[in-house]
Order: structure tokens, then C-alpha cells, then sequence
């Protein structure tokens, strides 16, 4: 429950932590090129999601946009600045759900903290160049507000940060909802051939195996017989 | 420290006092081999025999290495030696004001600031390929010549003072406030504290405000090793992002993600001083015809922007100037009774009826079963 306490607000949010790789080790006139390259992606990314649930954050290697109340918009703003590091902007990306907290005093010094994005920087920190990772606790979020999608998700392995804190960390495969559809369509036959013939089963447990077949034989008969009628039926009526 | 002004000093006829430092006198002097005038700097040697013999052993040593040094930017040593309880080393006399008199006369005009850092920086590195590490590098041991040439001093003296202050770890040499994270903790230092240092002197110069400024040793001790400094454009608007990222750079508290190479640095602020250059030129043409404004959000003090692995969960992160975050602040700041029980809820488990009616492989698997599982009654029943 998004509390005040001491006067501050705390809510849980959705931290996409895009950090520049390597970005300390290069020359100044690269770093003021990929920071305004940074900008530049940062702002078609976070344009698709609603003003009031957005929150830009400033970071030495990065940025971090704190989204409220959507998962989903955060996962994509994440890939989608993804997809910018193609275009030579060496981006790893570490998503997050948790607690984000107003700091500052009003003054020109607002900013947030928490949690919430001290565990998407070190996400970010494990992510590779070119890659997005993802917490469970963020998994979680996003199954809650479309249950499935974490089927998504693959575990990508434990990490522990500086702090010895362990980390379950995720990476998407979008392959991976295929081979789960397809999953679901086998075991969706096989059961219903289980129930259906043990339908059958009972049904020949309780009258004997003799009988049932000469019924569904009889039923046969009368069904193609009854077929058949209406085919011919149904061909007299036709004028050629 | 001796207390009347002798009239040699080995062979130098002593001209007159120039200044008084932490380890001795520094005497304008003439060597009379070459006619020539010099600054000597005198430094008192320890009584204790056993201490001395060290001493002197480390001085003659420092001492050959600094020696070897010609370089614009770097004090020339012509000679050193020892007499009685004074050894001395004769240097280049420069007529000029160290740097640390020319920023408490007032701020430094930024391109100068990074001219000075950056002349510095290039005769750190000349050194640093020499393997001679200044250990000391501060605003008291730069000169600035008249015509705006800077020049290191005291190269290879910072192990010779004797008010070094002991850590736990042991005797460290330098002066606190410029002293790289790894000096003050007392382990082994190389080039890359230099780089730190100048870094330090480079922030004063633009922000005029002391870094990592304590009441006392281990205030500043501590500040120097766990602090991350605002960047200078947050306290001076007028100084150039890029500049931000090499001051950060030259700054970084690991040694490994500082500048490894000071002509690296010195490239960096070359590049900074170009771009510094260029403005200076465009707004010297705009003032002879259309006026260009500055359009600066604030320059209040704003909180730093650390890099991902310094993040921890009490770190602060700021609110980017480049966008407007205004509305989802005010969403966080005030909250209505919605978002109070929308922002703060948890996710909760996904339960079968969410999960059936919601998942598209489950809510096949399910409904396939339930009309197979209806068929099969049907066929048992009849």
C-alpha cells in the first residue's frame, strides 16, 4: 500500500535502468555523443507511455525511467531502447518492481530513491552490452497484469551484487511463448483423448466388451444408412 | 629549520629568501659554476642517524628521478645535494604565482582552468612514462608563468615532508584534501593518484569550492574516499557537460575506471577547451549583432546522477532536466484515494480462475477438457 511516511511518498513502480556500458572507460567527446544519444532514445521511448506515470531519473553511465502502474509499458520501453543500441549505443538494460520513494526537498534537487531502483541498476550492472534483464519480482508484476507472459521470461541464473545480495534474474525469449502454445495444444489432445477413452472404458466395464462394440456397430450402420438417405435424398433434389 | 639566512649553501651563494614551506626555506640562490640564479629549496634533515640514513637514501633517489625530467610543464632540476643538516635541490627560478594565490585572488575564467589542468596533465604524463609519480599534486605545487604557462613543482619531494599524516595502514605522504582514495587509505599508489589529484585541483579551479573539504583529517579522509562529487556544471552552469565527464572520469573513486593515462586526460581537456574556444568565438560575433541567451533551468545545487553500481537503496537518483516528469511526481506527491490503493499494491499470485480465463494455453487445456471430459460421460452413460 503506497504509504506517507515522514512526509514522503512511497509507491511501487516499474524501474528501467538503461545503462551506458563501459561508459566511464570512453573519451569525453563519446561520452557527450552517447549521452545525447541516450536522450534522444529515451525520448521516442518514453513518449509511448502516459506523462503522469512516467518518471525520467538521471545516472552517471544512464537513465532510469520509473513507470507507474504499468509493467507492460516499462518491458517495452525497455526493449525498444534495446533495439537503439544497434545503432552504436552500447545499452544494457536491467528492469525491476519495487519501492520508489520522492527525495529532495523541492528545491531543484527532487529526485527518487528506493529500492526499487537500486536493485535495477545492479540488474542493469549484470546485464550484459546489448542485453535486458529482468528481477523476479518485475516477473511478477508483469504476470499479474497479463498472466502467461512471464512464460516469457527464461531464468537467466543467480547473481549476487556487491552488497552479497542474491538476485533471480530473467531474459525474455519471445520463442518461448511458441514452444509454450504448442505445449499447451499437445496436452490439450492428450487429455482429451484420455477422458473420452476413459469414457469408453467405463462404458465397456459396465456392458462387456461384445456388446458395446456390436451398439457402436449397430450405430455405425444406422448412422451411414441414415447418411446415405439423406445424400441420395439430397441429390434428387439438385436439377442438373 | 635553520633560522638565519646562511650565505651558501654548497656551492650556491644565497641570494635571498623566497618562501618558508612545511619542510624547509626556499632560497633564491646563485650558482657561481654557471652564473646562473636558482631557486634552492633547502630540506632539514632528521637527527635521528637511523632515520636519516633512510631519509637520505630516498631523497637521492627521488631526487635523480625528478632530475631526469625536462618538460615545458614541469620545474627543471639542475642539481641537488647535502650539507651539514640541510639537503637542497637547486631548481629553475620562475617569476610567477603558484595556483593556489591565483584562486583565492578570485574564480578562473573556465578555459583557463582547463588550459592550466591541461598543460598539468600533459607534464603528469611525460613524468608518469618516466615512472616518477608527483604523489602531490595541489595548487601550492603548480606555477603559473606570466604568460600563462603552468609548471608542476616539487617533483618527487611529497615523500621527503615530514608532516605526513599515519593512517592505520601507515605513514602517508601528501596533502588530504588532493589525495587520491587509495593515498589516503595508505595503500600503494601509482599515476593514476596524480590523475585524481588533478582532478581535485580541476574541480576548485572551475566551482571555486574546496572538494572533499572536512574540519579535520579523517573528516576529509573520509570524504576523499566515500563522497561522489556534484558535477561542476550543477555549481557553475557555465562550465560545458563534456567537461563533467572528464572531471567525473579523472574522479572515479576505483583507480581501474579513472583515467588510465594523464596525456589520455590531457586529449580529453584539449578537446573540452577546443569546444571552450569555439563558444568564446560565437559569442564574440553574436555580440556584435544578434544576442544569444543561455537558457538555464536552475542553478540551484542539484544532488549527483552516481553511476549503476554506486546505487544503493538509499541513493538518491535526480530528476532529469531534459524531461518533464512534473505530472507523475505530482501523482506520486499527492495521491488520491485510486492511486493510493493502486501504487502501492503488490502483485498477487495469478489463481486458477485468473490464470484459465486470462492464459491462453491454460484456458485451452481447460476447455478442451471439459467438453472431452463431458463427451466422455456421455459415452459412459449412454
Amino acid at each position: 500500500m503506497a504509504n506517507a511516511t515522514n512526509g514522503t511518498t512511497t509507491a511501487l513502480a516499474s524501474v528501467v535502468f538503461l545503462k551506458m556500458h563501459e561508459f566511464a572507460r570512453r573519451p569525453v567527446t563519446e561520452q557527450a555523443r552517447l549521452r545525447a544519444q541516450l536522450e534522444a532514445v529515451v525520448a521516442v521511448t518514453a513518449a509511448e507511455l502516459e506523462p503522469a506515470s512516467r518518471i525520467v531519473l538521471d545516472a552517471a553511465d544512464g537513465a532510469a525511467v520509473a513507470v507507474l502502474r504499468d509493467p507492460l509499458g516499462a518491458l517495452r520501453l525497455a526493449e525498444r531502447a534495446l533495439s537503439a543500441a544497434t545503432a552504436g549505443l552500447p545499452l544494457s538494460v536491467g528492469i525491476n518492481h519495487g519501492a520508489v520513494q520522492l527525495a529532495g526537498a523541492g528545491k531543484g534537487d527532487e529526485g527518487l530513491a528506493g529500492d526499487g531502483i537500486a536493485v535495477a541498476a545492479n540488474v542493469a550492472e549484470f546485464a550484459g552490452p546489448s542485453a535486458l534483464l529482468i528481477s523476479r519480482a518485475f516477473r511478477d508484476a508483469l504476470a499479474n497484469v497479463r498472466p502467461g507472459i512471464e512464460a516469457q521470461m527464461l531464468t537467466a541464473g543467480t547473481f549476487t551484487d556487491a552488497g552479497l545480495r542474491t538476485h533471480e534474474l530473467f531474459a525474455p525469449d519471445h520463442l518461448a511463448v511458441r514452444r509454450r502454445r504448442r505445449r499447451y495444444a499437445a496436452l490439450s489432445v492428450a487429455a482429451a483423448i484420455a477422458l473420452v477413452g476413459a469414457g469408453v472404458g467405463a462404458r465397456i466395464a459396465t456392458e462387456g466388451q461384445e456388446r458395446f462394440l456390436d451398439r457402436l456397430a449397430a450405430k455405425y450402420r444406422d448412422t451411414a444408412q441414415q447418411g446415405k438417405s439423406y445424400v441420395q435424398e439430397l441429390v434428387g433434389k439438385v436439377k442438373f | 629549520m635553520a633560522k638565519k639566512k646562511p650565505a651558501r649553501v654548497g656551492r650556491y651563494k644565497i641570494l635571498g629568501e623566497l618562501g618558508r614551506g612545511a619542510m624547509g626555506i626556499v632560497y633564491k640562490a646563485e650558482d657561481p659554476n654557471l652564473d646562473r640564479v636558482v631557486a634552492l629549496k633547502t630540506i632539514l634533515l632528521s637527527d635521528d642517524a637511523e632515520g636519516r640514513k633512510d631519509y637520505h637514501k630516498r631523497f637521492f633517489l627521488e631526487a635523480k628521478a625528478a632530475g631526469k625530467l625536462t618538460h615545458p610543464h614541469i620545474v627543471t632540476t639542475y642539481d641537488f645535494g647535502e650539507e651539514d643538516d640541510l639537503a637542497y635541490l637547486a631548481m629553475e627560478l620562475l617569476e610567477g604565482d603558484d595556483l593556489r594565490t591565483r584562486i583565492k585572488e578570485g574564480p578562473l575564467a573556465i578555459a583557463d582552468a582547463v588550459d592550466i589542468a591541461q598543460q598539468v596533465a600533459d607534464g603528469l604524463g611525460f613524468a608518469h612514462e618516466r615512472g616518477v609519480v608527483h604523489r602531490d599534486i595541489k595548487p601550492g605545487n603548480i606555477m603559473l608563468l606570466p604568460r600563462g604557462q603552468a609548471k608542476i613543482m616539487d617533483f618527487g619531494i611529497a615523500r621527503m615532508r615530514s608532516a605526513d599524516f599515519k593512517t592505520s595502514t601507515g605513514i602517508v605522504m601528501g596533502t588530504p584534501r588532493f589525495m587520491s582514495p587509495e593515498q589516503v587509505a595508505g595503500d600503494p599508489v601509482d599515476h593514476r593518484s596524480d590523475i585524481f589529484s588533478l582532478g581535485v585541483v580541476l574541480y576548485e579551479m572551475l566551482t571555486g569550492t574546496g572538494l572533499f573539504a572536512g574540519e579535520d583529517t579523517p573528516q576529509i579522509a573520509h570524504n576523499v574516499t566515500h563522497v561522489e562529487h556534484v558535477p561542476p556544471s550543477r555549481l557553475n552552469p557555465d562550465v560545458p557537460s563534456m567537461l563533467d565527464f572528464a572531471v567525473a572520469r579523472a574522479l572515479k573513486k576505483d583507480p581501474a575506471v579513472r583515467y588510465q593515462d594523464a596525456y589520455e586526460f590531457a586529449v580529453d581537456l584539449r578537446t573540452c577547451l577546443a569546444e571552450l574556444r569555439s563558444r568564446e568565438t560565437t559569442a564574440k560575433k553574436d555580440a556584435s549583432g544578434t544576442r544569444t541567451l543561455k537558457i538555464d533551468g536552475t542553478t540551484d545545487r542539484a544532488p549527483l546522477a552516481p553511476a549503476a553500481r554506486s546505487i544503493a537503496s538509499d541513493t538518491q537518483l535526480p530528476l532529469s532536466r531534459q524531461f518533464d516528469s512534473f505530472a507523475a511526481v505530482q501523482r506520486l506527491a499527492a495521491q488520491n484515494r485510486r492511486d493510493r490503493k493502486l501504487l502501492g499494491a503488490a502483485p498477487r499470485p495469478v489463481g486458477f480462475l485468473r490464470r484459465v480465463s486470462l492464459d491462453a494455453g491454460p484456458r485451452l487445456l481447460f476447455l478442451t477438457s471439459l467438453v472431452a471430459a463431458a463427451a466422455g460421460v456421455w459415452v459412459a452413460l449412454g
